[in-house]
């Protein structure tokens, strides 16, 4: 068992947020993942539930069983999202609109707030969002998902100013091109067109996307709240 | 099962520990007349949220329950000229069906 930070990460069943579990795993964090599926990290150190973030009973219980494992929650990142296929917003079906912005704005909303609660009562916290670099691009077919991703970002910044004076630091990082699975059931083409427009024209590893929210949860970054880190993109 | 009593001295416990704690600067005697949102609250927004935090951290420690406050289900509150005392939170979580059931 390790002693490190207590770092809850949503959606890590797959792609980013899988990812994020096994790096920050490997650097002795406590780590509570969650996602609606299964998760196929095995690694000491993390410990997955069943959560459907929209779901406002079953984010209080996860919350809730992460204090009582650890006492507390220092690092809440919000990485759970829904990315649709690429889609002109004109033939966006309702049904898709909804349960992207239900999961990606409601989800992190119900998180945000839980966690929010629990870190007003330490007195301490770091909250990380995840946006994307389509909030930047304003790509054709990406109305949906990038308005959900443009809401998570105005939603940190108001909640950064809320509870700055309760020691909670929010912020966001928005990440260019990672190889995961969302990514790559878009199509090498969207991937392809998606590098030719950003400033650094590669993807960014899992190493890039972690250092920024270790910068953000650094004990030396408390004065550095509602801040957005574009990577790869000037924004 | 919860007295009223009992849910009284939560209510004073967690304003204690949150006037300890700095985040209520006015010296309180906490009655059950102690306003705790509305006009002469001495919570502000933030406190008074954390205080309902702790309430509820409290009050899953005394019962084993997981329970949330739910202001709107409190039958005197009223949104729209918000209100609220300690002697009527604490018989709101006195009355709450989950301890009633246990108690039953």
């Amino acid at each position: 068992m390790t002693d490190g930070p207590v770092i809850a990460i949503t959606g890590t069943s797959r792609g980013i947020g899988l990812a994020m579990a096994g790096y920050f795993a490997g650097l002795n964090y406590r780590v509570a993942g969650c996602s609606r599926g299964p998760c196929s990290l095995k690694a000491a150190g993390y410990f997955h539930t069943p959560v459907d973030v929209t779901d406002e009973k079953q984010v209080r219980g996860w919350i809730r069983a992460i204090k009582n494992q650890y006492g507390g929650i220092d690092i809440l990142v919000c990485n759970a999202a829904m990315i649709p296929p690429a889609s002109l917003l004109t033939a966006t079906p309702l049904d898709i609109a909804e349960g992207t912005v239900r999961t990606n704005v409601l989800g992190t909303y119900l998180t945000c707030r839980e966690v929010a609660k629990a870190m007003m009562l330490q007195r301490s916290g770091r909250i990380v969002v995840l946006s994307s670099m389509a909030v930047g691009l304003h790509e054709e077919g990406a109305a949906v998902y990038a308005a959900s991703k443009s809401a998570v970002v105005e939603m940190t910044k108001v909640l950064a100013k809320e509870v700055a004076s309760m020691g909670i630091t929010c912020n966001v990082v928005a990440p260019s091109v990672f190889r995961a699975s969302a990514i790559e059931r878009l199509g090498e083409a969207v991937v392809k067109h998606a590098l030719e427009q950003l400033t650094i024209k590669r993807e960014v590893s899992i190493e890039e996307i972690c250092g920024v929210i270790r910068f953000f949860a650094a004990p030396e970054s408390g004065s550095i709240t509602g801040q957005v880190v574009h990577m790869g993109l000037v924004a | 099962m919860l007295s009223e009593e009992h849910a009284l001295q939560l209510i004073v416990d967690s304003l204690s520990s949150l006037r300890r704690g700095g985040l209520i600067q006015a010296d309180l005697t906490i009655t059950g007349g102690t306003v705790l949102l509305g006009s002469g609250s001495a919570l502000d927004s933030i406190a008074f949220v954390t205080f309902v935090t702790d309430v509820e951290e409290r009050l899953n420690r005394a019962t084993g329950h997981e329970l949330y406050l739910v202001l709107t289900d409190i039958h005197e509150f009223n949104d729209e000229d918000a209100y609220l005392s300690a002697a009527t939170l604490a018989r709101y979580i006195a009355g709450m069906p989950e301890l009633r059931a246990t108690a039953a």
